[in-house]
């Protein structure tokens, strides 16, 4: 059964409760947030930092907009992570659809920072390996939800079954609309095979004015390096070692005797 | 029999051609133990199915941090051969005929080809074709060791890049390796040793026979 964490950013009231929740539960050691003139508690995620509600002021239609997102792993169906990482074990995908790091495999390459399409995963220089949200993978598993859900204080956040959360999801996106919002709508991007965090936005048209890509993909980098190049290596690899090995099969090495001018064999003198 | 006579003198370690010096086979096999290296930590890194090649070299965790510094060593070792090989690899009018018979020397009718100087074109190519994908090696290799500080644009192309390099790289040195060690005899006596024999030289490498021994840098055999 997957399951699915819903953000209905038009409830966000940027408390900041799930940040503190998610710290906490995570037991992330503290660092010193950074005052840049916004409400943001941090610039940006960090490996001790994996839910971060941004605070996007958007100027249109002749005013300002205060869009509030909740930047964090999207847990995607077809994660691009997934796709790049080299170390076996290292990222999984467990039943309910959680995309889950597994440290004690991780080899620090970062390759899932490239691979991923909305930019999560850090890499700590202290440990030399990669974090991000884990959907509270340990709470969920003995039937909890995660943290974040748990002190949400406006019901902005729920957390269910994947296809029930795209339903309540969907309903609210047309009460919005019946309410004059015509550009409400939901955000589970079908370029990574839909996500199991799913967005309610007040227009879902422009995504990137909350901090969303507007149709993330598995980088074409990524896919052509694991897919046809796999095979042009292998290729390559094989025949160069089989090319070569029947060549001494079939002409046998090179010798001066056999192959050289004849009469260059003439005296020196 | 006369003929068959002089050979087995002129094979006798007495008359020796230096071929590489020490300089020049202490940098050769510098860059091949470092690229033997980065070549299967780069493997195990490169495919899952290929992950098991780290267990050799102590992890995944370690041949991370390993793997880089291992490209930085063969990046110089390729420096100091481009600075030191670049002249005697450019290609003259020879070689480009050599280059349009390859199929000539793949097959030993080799008087039918052009004559080599100290290098043939073959050699000249794999050489230039590794300095390329060194280059391309190290520069998308170096965006690949700090993702963390690299722009997104330059990772994405670091990471096809490297990998296209590599795949040209390897496959060309796994033929190199073939005609080092089975296909040309006496050639890995060369590099590792430093020296042939006369005939070697003069069937491999007429033009650089010549000059070697009426440049006086060969040591005349008595009887010469």
């Amino acid at each position: 059964m997957l399951v699915a964490k819903l953000i209905d950013t038009t409830l966000c009231i940027g408390c900041k409760a799930c940040e503190v929740a998610c710290q906490e539960w995570n037991d992330q050691e503290y660092t010193l947030g950074t005052f840049d003139g916004s409400y943001q508690t941090m610039p940006d995620l960090a490996p001790n930092f994996w839910n971060l509600i941004k605070f996007n002021e958007v100027e249109r239609d002749g005013g300002t907009s205060w869009l509030m997102s909740k930047y964090q792993c999207m847990h995607c169906a077809d994660a691009g992570c997934i796709a790049a990482c080299p170390a076996p074990g290292a990222i999984v995908q467990l039943a309910n659809g959680t995309v889950d790091f597994a440290h004690d495999n991780c080899i620090g390459c970062g390759y899932c920072i490239t691979g991923c399409p909305f930019d999560i995963p850090r890499l700590s220089p202290k440990t030399k390996k990669v974090y991000k949200c884990s959907l509270c993978s340990d709470r969920t598993a003995v039937g909890l939800e995660p943290a974040c859900i748990k002190t949400c204080p406006t019901n902005c956040l729920t957390f269910g079954e994947r296809d029930e959360i795209l339903r309540v999801a969907e309903t609210r996106a047309g009460d919005l609309r019946a309410d004059g919002h015509k550009d409400a709508g939901i955000y589970n991007p079908a370029g990574v095979g839909g996500t199991n965090v799913i967005y309610v936005l007040k227009d879902a048209s422009s995504p990137q004015l909350y901090g969303l890509p507007k149709d993330p993909m598995i980088p074409w980098t990524v896919q052509l390096w694991k897919g046809p190049l796999k095979w042009l290596g292998s290729f390559a690899f094989i025949g160069a070692i089989l090319g070569t090995f029947f060549h001494y099969v079939i002409y046998g090495p090179q010798d001066p005797e056999l192959h050289g001018h004849k009469e260059e064999e003439a005296p020196l003198e | 029999m006369g003929t068959r006579k002089r050979r087995h003198r002129l094979n006798s370690p007495e008359i020796r051609i230096p071929r590489f010096d020490a300089y020049e086979r202490t940098m050769h096999w510098m860059s091949a133990l470092s690229f033997v290296y980065a070549t299967l930590t780069g493997l195990a890194i490169w495919s899952p199915k290929l992950y098991w090649l780290s267990a050799m070299f102590g992890g995944g965790f370690v041949i991370r941090g390993t793997h880089p510094w291992s490209g930085v060593i063969f990046s110089c070792v390729m420096g100091w051969m481009f600075a030191r090989w670049a002249k005697t690899m450019a290609l003259d009018a020879d070689d480009r005929v050599w280059l349009s018979r390859m199929g000539k020397y793949a097959t030993h009718q080799h008087t039918q080809l052009p004559e080599s100087g100290r290098f043939n074109a073959g050699q000249k190519m794999l050489f230039w074709s590794q300095v390329l994908t060194a280059l391309l090696l190290f520069l998308s290799g170096i965006v690949l060791w700090f993702p963390e500080w690299m722009p997104r644009s330059l990772r994405l192309a670091a990471i096809l890049l490297h990998p296209v390099a590599a795949i040209g790289s390897i496959a060309g040195i796994i033929v190199h390796i073939y005609m080092g060690v089975a296909a040309v005899p006496q050639s890995m006596r060369a590099m590792l040793r430093g020296y042939v024999v006369e005939d070697w030289a003069r069937f491999h490498h007429p033009k650089w026979f010549r000059e070697t021994r009426d440049g006086n840098t060969l040591q005349k055999p008595r009887n010469l």
